[in-house]
């Protein structure tokens, strides 16, 4: 095939990514490369979807129109290709779907991972725990963790509550289950990734050459007299601070909050720190200079110092216990969990990662030691790699992937190529691992040894945006001067060597960008919603969306918009389906109440509702008999179906239009059926599994999305507004992670809960650690901004509080002031009727009247695609299956079912059955014996057989007659007044005349339980339907009337033989 | 020597009536159809049901009846007419291989196990145990073995030594059985079929629309034909002679390449095929078709290709009242004789955890056996759980002191003892006839009929179990009880068919049945034609090599189903419905079946167009409704109030009449540990013990004693009500008390060097406010002998230690409309302030300790909060008695109002900060029909 250099594209947000991508792909196609080793990824299962769809969408349109496909045969360099190319290659794709590997990440680690399970220390095939299962498995985990056998703590238990001690030093907790949550939540993945002990809080690692302020301090207690004394001599104030300060240095544990009397002093030591104890240092005690000879100085040192040695050794210690209890909570997880093939996709990918001792993944089929060779197993050669929002991927994926594609890149005769595509600048996922850096330092890695080897390719130009929108970007994204002000510089930096300025591909769309002032969340809601009610873009056929930094906010805003203005706004974050309304919140009400009767306050709710009507209906018992009604229809049958019985008792009380309240009777069942699958038939847990089961509104045109700024990347909205931009300084790193140090190849360093800043500002290497991981922050801010920016196609609406003159925040707000200017400031806007106040403006604020509302008739919703019945008159017969058996009636007990007896009877009564098969006429003959041994009955049955065939009162069973005829264990099928019928017959014995007709029939039945002479009226009442049946059947086959069978139970037991009367004969 | 024959019956005729004709030609309805000397191959169990059925269909037209031929299929014909005898059942193979697989060297192995596993255990051998039954099973199909794979493979196979040592696992695991005198039955199989013995009585063999038998099967009808015994192939297929040649293989097997190229085209493609969003969609389709047919039995077939859609399917149906039927059964795992035996299981270990004694009684079986009433029995299980966190069976029996759950936890406890005696099999029978000694299965309730069917399932489980693990002893209790659970789970249920019920059958089912129309759901790439992409074992390329089934022949054979499921409804004789899936039900794009992509070139641009487009949403995103109002009962009565009550009542009058009225208290049995109320009551005990007049310590000033004695009280309180043995939270929230207590012994030494004297703890007392008896308890009234001053003082255990004045007062939030606020809850302060109430604990001490003790009292916390340097007493600086006025003219208005049953509008708080946040969705007042005054 045609060579394909190695290409990495940086695309701009709306600059056709998908494009590129489905192009690349084509191009391989047209280049011969077979589909199935073209290997795509990306990170979601949708966006997988709609890329495969594009590809065959694209070749679809190429082969079919001669037009399309010099167009796309241009755009992919191949202007020769003409229609049958794309067909031929459509087909290639159509007849190899099923061993495409273009999917995403997660599967595709999975499916490595099935394929070599041995190889990779597992026990065999594996599960995928998803959300919720994790969630169950984590309490469960978390209960035998808390279970103790035989009251005493075991070792393990006792280690685990000196960690968690230690883990939450001085500020004991009082609720461990809630903290251990949190733990789990915040540091899980760190410590998957770190595992050893020697990581976590190890000051070695932390300051390899030693740290000053860990060293011993000298005498404390002189040191403080020596300053009291000291102090003594000076002026009131001053005086005082030093006593508080010598006061609560002395009250100081580590672990308190730094009290203000320390604080005061310590600041004001580490101003002049080296200074301090060599030479008289200048202070500015209460306002007043203030000397401290050297010997005061050093005083202060050593107090200052324990002080520090305490905050440090606290953190370490706390970061150790951490450690300590993430690995005992992991030990118990890994037992009971992982080893039980139950994986999540993180714990899959880990297998595979060569940093946790996995195999390298390698093609080719050789034998090399140390290399899981995947073509064999995937029955698939991977030639080339197509990797889409390159900048989320993670340095972990990255390792698992790298040796395959290593392969690739090198390959001698070029026949192999990569192909990755992303936006550093969109790179918001750095919380879940995305590592943007990859980015570059992979294209560098390739091409410092083989310049060029990776061709540079650059996207700028949206497709998405107006010229408005672009506009704005640029003026934001691309003031290298501000940026470089607002941010830290290596993140000014790394931003500015990427950025291009922006470009719209239509010119002509028109658009408008506003930013207007509001001084709190309620005024910026405010103008939210007139903004929206002046545009009306729904009634224009323009999609709309408002984005927020918060789920919380989204929720809120949402909310607002339907309350204040009526506006048809869906807070696109999840949807708490099963309790976001009275229908299901009643249901989950109801089992409660019924699992856990004592629970008043579910009681209280039932009776709120409807549900006590229904419950009513059973009378003044109702409430009693709910336990066991619900908890037997549980069991028995799971939630699914509990919920749906409930669901029917309610439809009447549902009005008949309401669509919404059925719509979640149907989510609330549909969650019951997830949850159903794990097993559990435990109310509490699938109460709260419903609580967390959450569902996306299906994406309907017509409503307003209110939803947070990660979650419309990749999405574009004709209009947005932006009313929720304040927050933080840009550079604020996260705070309820723990610091970590990674080397250049991403190794965990070392692990350390940060001390506060007046700490971690004065020791270098902690100081080094938070400035990289605030550029890192700041960095991910500018990209959450990016993505928020770039969203609009055509009108973009931003509002804040207005920045302060003195104002020394570093915000979105502040950005947009020293971008944008404040020069339109104050200036009116007219938007539809609304003479608002602009702070800037951009574009025709008119643009949105030229669309015209649409049609009201115009309908959103969705049709069901109808399915014609057919005429009535065609079909066939179906006649309603019974057994003989099937017409048993009578009570069974307990422990007849369950006893020794039980199971054992019937299977004694069934070798019996089989036993009486074998004998034709006559005793137990040697042949009959000789048979029964073959069979492998054992002797009891043997026994049992041979017995009952000595017995004079069952001798006309085994008898011969002349001209008789016998069937054994004969099997019938038989239609019967309507109704299917199939049976065995365990004997019958006809008779024939001299002409052969039969003359008589009789069948027996042996029943071989154990009853005694006075059970036999009841054993006739229980057979007579299974014996008439019998009757009829014998009647039919022979052409006998049904008088001239005789039916007759063989009692084993009681070696008799019981005549069963025609039915109605008495 | 003959060979099999192929018959072609005309594909335009459903394929059970040409059988049926096929296998009655020459009948003459005189006498029973007697076909016992027939054997026919059908390909699924629901074929031969079919068949059977047709049959005594036909014969009924006759008046007549049948005796059927024996129906076998593939799998079972390979082992017809072999002795049962010494062959192992699926049980004893498991633990043979589950044994051999614990005992090898894996270092001889290393290229099955180039890893060590995690741990050589019965979990991990059983599971790798499972994986290669699986794998001789698949191989069984042609008649291989493991040993068999390197040489079958040929030349440059990657694996060889892999596999050969997968046949030394085999061999030693033959070993294994053959020690016990056991075979193992996918050898007995292959030695059948190497050796056939035609099956006694059968003078004639039909294979009838067996689309893919295993080759091993037909190893066996080959020979069988050889013999002389006449074997018929029925193949439904397009008429025309020549076709037929090219379309199927002696065996009736589609070709494959002939059917894969095969166009699929009919006219009204686009009729025909529908693109559905989500399995509830299709589950929608189907159900608002099945409703126009009354009923839908005989009528209307639903093919379900991919599971995902059966849960909404059959649940929509159920709700339109349509009967349907799935003939697949239900696994038993689902059911509650599986609940109640893994509930047991839970028993089985060295004092069993709280958690598995109430999940065993939340068995509906246990409780009927338990007696009693069900509801108060869980209540009173509840209660203990919040009261006293029992960790395990023993400690909750010892803190039981309900009488009713007293004897129930002994019976539990007899129960378990019951469970360890004897042998695995009498322990269970015996535990399972305790508990249903007293109850009677009615064989006429469909419900008992399934708990019987279920019962004899376990027997033969048991029986099962019995004898393999006498054969292979060394297994752990807890290994025998999974064991036995996963084989119970793993059986079959089966419902009998409603009358007139549509069924629900998959894929491969369809070509038995006759309905004229049919509508198969889930027609996606992957379902059908299914697709095996990658294979720890048995990749495609190997498959290939070995002549087991491949993608290839799987799109073969289901290009020639798609093709007769069509052509026997085509030309005015029916109707085909096929519905493809864009998602997943967890939203994962689908893509559709290739079948449906197979057309002639010109065709495939619209048809990829058609079948890759967007498929909207055909459910409504309706506008968020209430379906009603919540109608509480409004006749609670509430004739005294708590000290602690007005803070609720100042918070939301609604809200307090919910908790205080209607006494809605909601219960956690997933409780874990302490909550704050519980942490501070066992923090007041100590405290409590502290103050009381006989209190050796009152007068103590020594932190250290003082600090011995909270120490040993709070110990005593701890033990008093949790025992000995604590759940690990509790052991980790004791330590967080001692820490506060300790903490507070330091503060309490320095108040009583202060001069203060603890004067009452404990303290109750009962005023008359506005009318309403108002009681509390004040725990402690101090007084300082130096200065004469008098003081009351409540304990706080809250993290964060609490300002009283904060706690009470409050300004007006900004943009608040105070003037809403009922007039008794706001007051001036001295600077002229607004302020507002917020609680008026203190000031209520303060009232009822008047007559005792005067009014210059002073009032305020007693700190033990996370923070120990923060322990201590914060009074309420600036209190006077125009503040006591305004919060006693406060606690009259809320009396008043409580009196006057004004619990109306509700406050709206945001969800985080409310405790009845479920009940109110989309605003508190909107939530509740409440009938306003005037109207009540
Ligand atoms: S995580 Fe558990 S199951 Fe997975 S490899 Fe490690 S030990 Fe095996």
């Amino acid at each position: 095939m045609k060579k394909l250099g190695h290409k990495m594209i940086l695309a701009s947000a709306g600059s056709g990514k998908t494009y590129a991508l489905t192009n690349r792909f084509v191009q391989l196609l047209a280049c011969g490369a077979p589909p199935e080793r073209i290997v795509a990824l990306t990170f979601t299962r949708k966006a997988a979807g709609e890329f495969f769809d594009e590809i065959l969408n694209k070749l679809a349109r190429a082969a079919g129109d001669a037009g399309e496909a010099r167009r796309i045969g241009a755009d992919i360099g191949e202007p020769q290709l003409g229609t049958a190319d794309f067909l031929r290659m459509l087909r290639a794709m159509v007849d190899t779907m099923h061993r495409l590997s273009l999917g995403t990440l997660d599967g595709f680690f999975a499916r490595v991972v099935r394929a070599f399970p041995l190889e990779l220390g597992l026990g065999g095939d594996f599960e995928i725990l998803q959300e919720h299962g994790s969630r169950l498995e984590r309490q469960r985990v978390l209960r035998q963790l808390f279970a103790r056998a035989g009251g005493e703590l075991d070792d393990a238990q006792k280690e685990f509550v000196e960690a968690f001690k230690r883990a939450t030093f001085g500020a004991e907790e009082k609720r461990l289950a809630a903290r251990l949550d949190r733990f789990i939540d915040e540091h899980q993945n760190l410590y998957l990734d770190a595992p050893e002990a020697a990581a976590w809080g190890n000051p070695a690692r932390i300051w390899p050459d030693g740290s000053a302020w860990l060293e011993k301090s000298g005498d404390l207690k002189g040191a403080a007299e020596v300053i009291r004394r000291w102090a003594a001599g000076e002026s009131e104030k001053q005086r005082k601070r030093w006593d508080d300060f010598l006061a609560a240095f002395e009250a100081w544990a580590p672990g308190a909050m730094l009290p203000k009397a320390l604080e005061y002093i310590l600041a004001k030591a580490f101003e002049a720190w080296t200074a301090l104890g060599e030479e008289d240092v200048e202070l500015v005690i209460e306002r007043k200079k203030q000397t401290l000879p050297p010997d005061i100085g050093a005083a202060v040192k050593a107090l200052v110092r324990a002080v520090f040695a305490g905050e440090l050794m606290r953190r370490l210690e706390m970061t150790q216990g951490i450690h300590t209890v993430l690995s005992g909570y992991e030990a118990v997880y890994h037992d009971l969990v992982r080893r039980a093939g139950k994986l999540t996709f993180a714990d899959v990918q880990r297998l595979l990662m060569p940093e946790s001792g996995a195999p390298k993944l390698a093609v080719g089929g050789g034998t090399e030691d140390g290399r899981l060779f995947v073509d064999w197993r995937l029955d698939a050669k991977f030639d080339h790699w197509l990797l889409d929002e390159f900048q989320d991927t993670s340095h972990g994926q990255w390792s698992v992937l790298r040796n395959l594609i290593d392969e690739a890149v090198q390959d001698p005769e070029g026949r192999r190529s990569l192909f990755y595509v992303g936006d550093v600048k969109q790179a918001i996922y750095a919380w879940r691992g995305g590592d943007p850096r990859l980015f570059r330092e992979i294209f560098d890695h390739y091409n410092e040894v083989a310049p060029g080897m990776i061709e540079e390719g650059r996207l700028d130009k949206s497709w998405r945006s107006g010229p408005a929108i672009v506009e704005v970007v640029n003026k934001v994204f691309g003031d290298t001067a501000v940026l470089a002000r607002l941010v830290p510089p290596v993140a000014a930096e790394r931003w500015t060597r990427e950025w291009r300025d922006h470009e719209s591909a239509k010119p002509q769309l028109g658009g408008h960008v506003v930013w207007l002032h509001g001084d709190d969340d309620e005024a910026r809601a405010a103008s939210t919603l007139r903004l929206l009610m002046e545009i009306e873009p729904l009634e224009r056929g323009l999609s709309a969306a408002v984005l927020v930094q918060s789920n919380d906010a989204a929720t809120w805003l949402a909310d607002y918009l339907r309350r204040e203005g009526g506006l048809p706004a869906v807070a696109a974050s999840d949807l708490h389906v099963c309790t976001d309304n009275p229908l299901t919140t009643a249901l989950l009400a109801l089992l409660q109440a019924a699992a856990h009767p004592g629970d008043r306050f579910a009681w209280e709710q039932v009776r709120m509702t409807p549900l006590a009507g229904v419950i009513a209906q059973w009378g003044d018992a109702g409430e009693s008999m709910l336990t066991r009604d619900v908890l037997q229809q549980v069991h028995a049958e799971g939630f699914a179906r509990t919920v749906e019985t409930w669901l029917r008792r309610l439809e009447p009380m549902i009005a008949a239009d309401d669509v919404f309240s059925r719509e979640r009777a149907r989510q609330l069942t549909e969650a019951a059926v997830a949850f159903d699958v794990t097993g559990s038939r435990e109310v509490a847990e699938f109460l709260q599994f419903a609580e967390r089961h959450v569902v996306r509104d299906a994406e309907t045109a017509a409503v307003v999305r209110v939803m947070t700024i990660h979650k419309s990347k990749g999405l574009g909205f004709d209009v947005v507004v932006l009313p929720d931009l304040e927050g933080s300084s840009l550079s604020t790193r996260r705070r309820d992670g723990l610091a970590v140090q990674r080397a250049a190849d991403r190794s965990v360093g070392w692990v350390l809960d940060m001390p506060p800043k007046l700490f971690h500002e004065n020791d270098t290497v902690l100081a080094g650690n938070v400035a990289e991981a605030e550029a890192d922050a700041a960095y991910e801010k500018l990209c959450l901004f990016y993505v928020a920016l770039t969203r609009a196609k055509r009108a973009m609406y931003l509002i804040t509080k207005p920045v302060g003159e003195k104002s020394v925040s570093m915000n979105f707000p502040r950005l947009l002031t020293e971008t944008l200017g404040t020069a339109g400031g104050g200036a009116t806007t007219m938007i539809g009727a609304w003479a608002c106040e602009r702070a800037f403006a951009e574009g025709d604020p008119k643009w949105f009247e030229a669309i015209k509302p649409m049609d009201e008739s115009e309908d959103a919703v969705g049709n069901l695609i109808g399915i014609e019945v057919l005429a009535v008159g065609s079909g066939s017969v179906r006649h309603p299956a019974r057994t003989p058996s099937g017409t048993k009636a009578g009570l069974v007990s307990g422990i007849s079912l369950f006893g020794a007896g039980g199971s054992g009877a019937a299977n004694f009564g069934t070798a019996l059955h089989q036993a009486f098969a074998v004998v034709e006429w006559g005793g137990a003959t040697a042949e009959v014996f000789a048979a029964w041994k073959a069979e492998g009955f054992g002797d009891p049955v043997i026994a049992e057989a041979h017995a009952c065939l000595e017995s004079p009162g069952l001798a006309e069973v085994f008898k011969s007659e002349k001209a008789a005829e016998v069937w054994r264990e004969r099997m019938f099928e038989i239609v019967l007044d309507g109704q299917w019928i199939t049976g065995v017959f365990d004997r019958v014995v006809l008779e024939r005349n001299e002409a052969g007709q039969v003359i008589r029939a009789t069948v027996y039945d042996f029943k071989t339980d154990r009853v005694g002479t006075e059970d036999i009226a009841q054993v006739l009442a229980r057979y007579s339907g299974q014996m008439a049946i019998y009757r009829q059947a014998v009647a039919r086959l022979t052409g006998l009337a049904e008088v001239r069978v005789r039916c007759a139970l063989v009692l084993t037991a009681l070696r008799r033989v019981v005549e069963v009367e025609p039915l109605g004969a008495d | 020597m003959s060979s099999p024959r192929l018959h072609v019956l005309p594909w335009n005729q459903p394929l059970v009536h040409a059988v049926v004709a096929r296998l009655a030609d020459g009948w003459s309805g005189a006498g029973p159809l007697d076909l016992s000397d027939t054997l026919v191959v059908v390909p699924t169990a629901q074929a031969g049901r079919r068949l059977r059925e047709a049959l005594a269909g036909h014969a009924a037209n006759y008046q007549q009846a049948v005796f059927p031929p024996r129906v076998v299929m593939p799998d079972g014909l390979t082992t017809l007419g072999a002795a049962a005898g010494g062959t192992a059942s699926r049980m004893e193979l498991l633990l043979a291989w589950t044994e051999t697989l614990r005992r090898a060297d894996l270092e001889m192995l290393r290229e099955v196990f180039p890893v060590d596993p995690p741990e050589v255990n019965f979990a991990w051998a059983t599971r790798l145990a499972r994986e290669f039954m699986r794998l001789q099973t698949t191989l069984s199909e042609n008649g291989l073995r493991m040993a068999d794979v390197t040489e079958r493979a040929g030349e440059n196979f990657p694996e060889a030594e892999r596999w050969r040592q997968l046949g030394e696992l085999e061999a030693a695991c033959e070993a294994a059985l053959a020690g016990h005198g056991l075979r193992d039955p996918q050898l007995v199989k292959i030695e059948c079929a190497r050796n056939p013995v035609p099956p006694a009585g059968v003078a004639r063999i039909f294979v009838a629309g067996t689309p893919d038998p295993l080759p091993l099967a037909l190893q066996m009808l080959a020979a069988h034909a050889a013999a002389g015994v006449p074997v018929e192939v029925l193949v439904s297929g397009p008429a025309g002679r020549d076709e037929e040649a090219a379309l199927f293989d002696e065996w009736g097997r589609p070709v494959a390449a002939a059917w894969a190229g095969k166009a699929f085209s009919p006219e009204d493609f686009e009729r025909r095929v529908r693109l559905c969003a989500d399995p509830a969609t299709q589950a929608d389709v189907i159900v608002s078709c099945a409703r126009g047919y009354t009923p839908p039995g005989g009528r209307l077939g639903v093919g379900v290709a991919d599971p995902e859609v059966l849960p909404p399917l059959e649940n929509g149906l159920a709700r339109a009242g349509v009967p349907a039927f799935n003939p697949e059964g239900r696994p038993r795992r689902d059911g509650a004789l599986h609940t109640l035996l893994s509930a047991l299981a839970g028993l089985v270990v060295r004092d069993p955890p709280f958690a598995a004694v109430a999940a065993l009684m939340h068995c509906p079986d246990v409780l009927a056996w338990l007696g009693g009433s069900p509801a108060k029995l869980l209540e009173a299980l509840d209660d203990l759980h919040a009261r006293n966190l029992p960790p395990a069976l023993s400690v909750a029996r010892a803190q039981a002191h309900d009488p009713a759950l007293a004897k129930a936890l002994d019976a539990i406890a007899l129960l378990r003892g019951t469970l360890l005696k004897g042998t695995f099999a009498d322990a269970v029978r015996a535990a399972l006839t305790e508990i249903f000694k007293e109850r009677r299965f009615d064989q006429s309730r469909v419900e008992d009929v399934h708990a019987i069917e279920a019962a004899q399932a376990w027997g033969e489980v048991l029986t099962e179990l019995d004898a393999a693990v006498q054969r292979f002893p060394e297994l752990a209790a807890a290994d025998v009880w999974e064991l036995a659970l996963r084989a119970l789970g793993d059986s079959q249920r089966f419902d009998e068919k409603p009358d007139g019920a549509v069924e629900l059958q998959g894929w491969l089912e369809l070509l038995w049945d006759d309905v004229p129309h049919l509508i198969v759901a889930g027609m996606n790439d992957g379902r059908v034609p299914e697709a095996v992409v990658g294979d720890a074992f048995l990749p495609e390329g190997l498959r290939e090599r070995l002549g087991l089934k491949t993608n290839a022949a799987r799109f073969a054979r289901d290009a020639y189903l798609l093709h007769a499921l069509a052509a026997v409804r085509s030309e005015g004789r029916g109707r085909i419905d096929l519905l493809v899936g864009k998602t997943s039900a967890a939203g994962d794009p689908l893509r559709p079946s290739r079948l449906l992509l197979q057309c002639a070139d010109a065709g495939l641009p619209a048809r990829v167009a058609y079948l890759f487009s967007a498929a909207e949403a055909a459910r409504p995103n309706p506008a968020w409704r209430r379906a009603w109002k919540l109608t509480p009962r409004t006749d609670a009565e509430i004739k005294s109030l708590s000290v602690t009550s007005f803070r609720d009542y100042l918070k939301c009058p609604f809200r307090f009449y919910l908790k205080r009225g209607l006494r809605m208290e909601a219960v956690d049995p997933q409780k874990a540990e302490l909550d704050a109320m519980d942490f501070g009551t066992l923090c007041h005990a100590a405290l409590e013990a502290m103050g009381r007049p006989d209190s050796p310590v009152r007068d103590c000033t020594d932190a250290a004693v003082l600090r011995g004695f909270l120490l040993e009280e709070l110990e005593g309180a701890a033990r008093a009500t949790f025992g000995n043995s604590l759940v690990l939270p509790l052991v980790v929230q004791l330590e967080s008390a001692r820490q506060r207590l300790a903490k507070a012994a330091e503060v309490q030494a320095q108040l009583r060097a202060d001069g203060w004297v603890i004067d009452r703890t404990e303290w109750p007392f009962e005023i008359n406010v506005g009318g309403l008896p108002v009681r509390g308890k004040i725990d402690r009234i101090d007084r300082n002998e130096l200065t004469g001053e008098v003081r009351v003082i409540d304990y706080k255990t809250s993290d964060k230690p609490v300002n009283p004045e904060d706690a009470h007062v409050r300004s007006p939030k900004r943009a608040e409309d105070v003037e809403t606020l009922p007039e008794f809850a706001r007051f001036k302060a001295d600077d002229g302030d607004q302020m507002i109430w917020v609680d008026l604990q203190l000031p209520l001490y303060l009232e009822a300790v008047a007559a005792e003790f005067g009014h210059a009292v002073a009032c305020g916390y007693f700190n033990l909060p996370k923070a120990a340097g923060e322990t201590g007493v914060s009074v309420w600086n600036g209190y006077n008695a125009d503040v006591q006025a305004a919060a006693m003219r406060c606690a009259e208005g809320v009396a008043a109002a409580v009196r006057a049953r004004r619990f109306w509008p509700p406050a709206e708080l945001p969800p985080e900060n409310d405790d009845f946040a479920q009940l109110f969705l989309h605003g508190a007042e909107a939530s509740v029909d409440w009938p306003v005054e005037g109207n009540a």
